[in-house]
């Protein structure tokens, strides 16, 4: 009997998603736009927003203009990396143009490619988007589920300060 | 015996996995194309609703409202 519980403890923590407090899961991953490769290593000693998203999710692109602001708000020592799942890229850059060119201003965070949504599996990803607040040791401080509005923005700015 | 039974279940039981059976949201590329909803041409959909309306005499038959019984 006791060995079935610890079989099924086993499965049960097997599939189970990310939690806060998890070590943040590494990725090797290129640029939307170039072939610059990035890993979780290259954003060590730095608080890192993590965000999965997509040109086809409505949610992703509701709040996609609010990290433009607010990554320009943190010039040092806060990174947002989002991370697009598209499976055609062009469709990641052309709704990034779309923003850009709504904002006036130039992506100032880094996006990667996922096609093959290698990270959104890893993370065992709930809900579009997703965004992972991970601090400067790479520990997951707190998971977003759903996007972000002005006021959640707010919230995490409190979260960013904190980590800072 | 029975650990293998339970083995043999647990197999069996992962085929009921929620990542196997459930559309994850990231995998919902396709879901997600206009093409995909049930109405993809709100021009057609709203003539199609008039022509059921006149058709089935069926005044909010094809929303929420109304019990859709057609009896008014």
């Amino acid at each position: 009997m006791r060995t079935l519980i610890i079989i099924l403890a086993l499965i049960a923590n097997l599939t189970a998603g990310v939690v806060e407090g998890d070590k943040a899961i590494g990725f090797s991953l290129k640029e939307l736009s170039g072939s610059k490769s990035y890993t979780m290593d290259d954003f060590k000693g730095e608080v890192v927003l993590l965000n999965l998203w997509a040109s086809w999710c409505s949610g992703c692109k509701e709040e996609m203009p609010e990290f433009y602001k607010l990554q320009k708000q943190y010039p040092k020592g806060f990174k947002i990396v989002a991370v697009s799942i598209d499976s055609d890229a062009q469709k990641s850059r052309d709704f990034l143009s779309s923003v850009e060119e709504e904002l006036g201003m130039r992506r100032p965070f880094i996006v990667l490619l996922d096609s093959e949504k290698k990270l959104p599996k890893s993370y065992r990803c709930i809900g579009m988007p997703s965004s992972y607040l991970i601090d400067k040791e790479g520990v997951i401080r707190k998971i977003i589920v759903g996007s972000l509005d002005s006021e959640d923005i707010d919230a995490l700015r409190h979260d960013i300060d904190a980590l800072r | 015996m029975r650990y293998i039974v339970a083995a043999i279940l647990l197999f069996m039981m992962a085929g009921c996995s929620e990542r196997l059976v459930r559309v994850m949201p990231y995998e919902k590329e396709y879901f997600a194309q206009d093409k995909m909803k049930i109405n993809p041409l709100d021009e057609r959909a709203e003539q199609e609703g008039h022509i059921f309306l006149i058709r089935e005499a069926s005044a909010g038959g094809d929303s929420a409202f109304q019990g859709g019984c057609g009896c008014r």
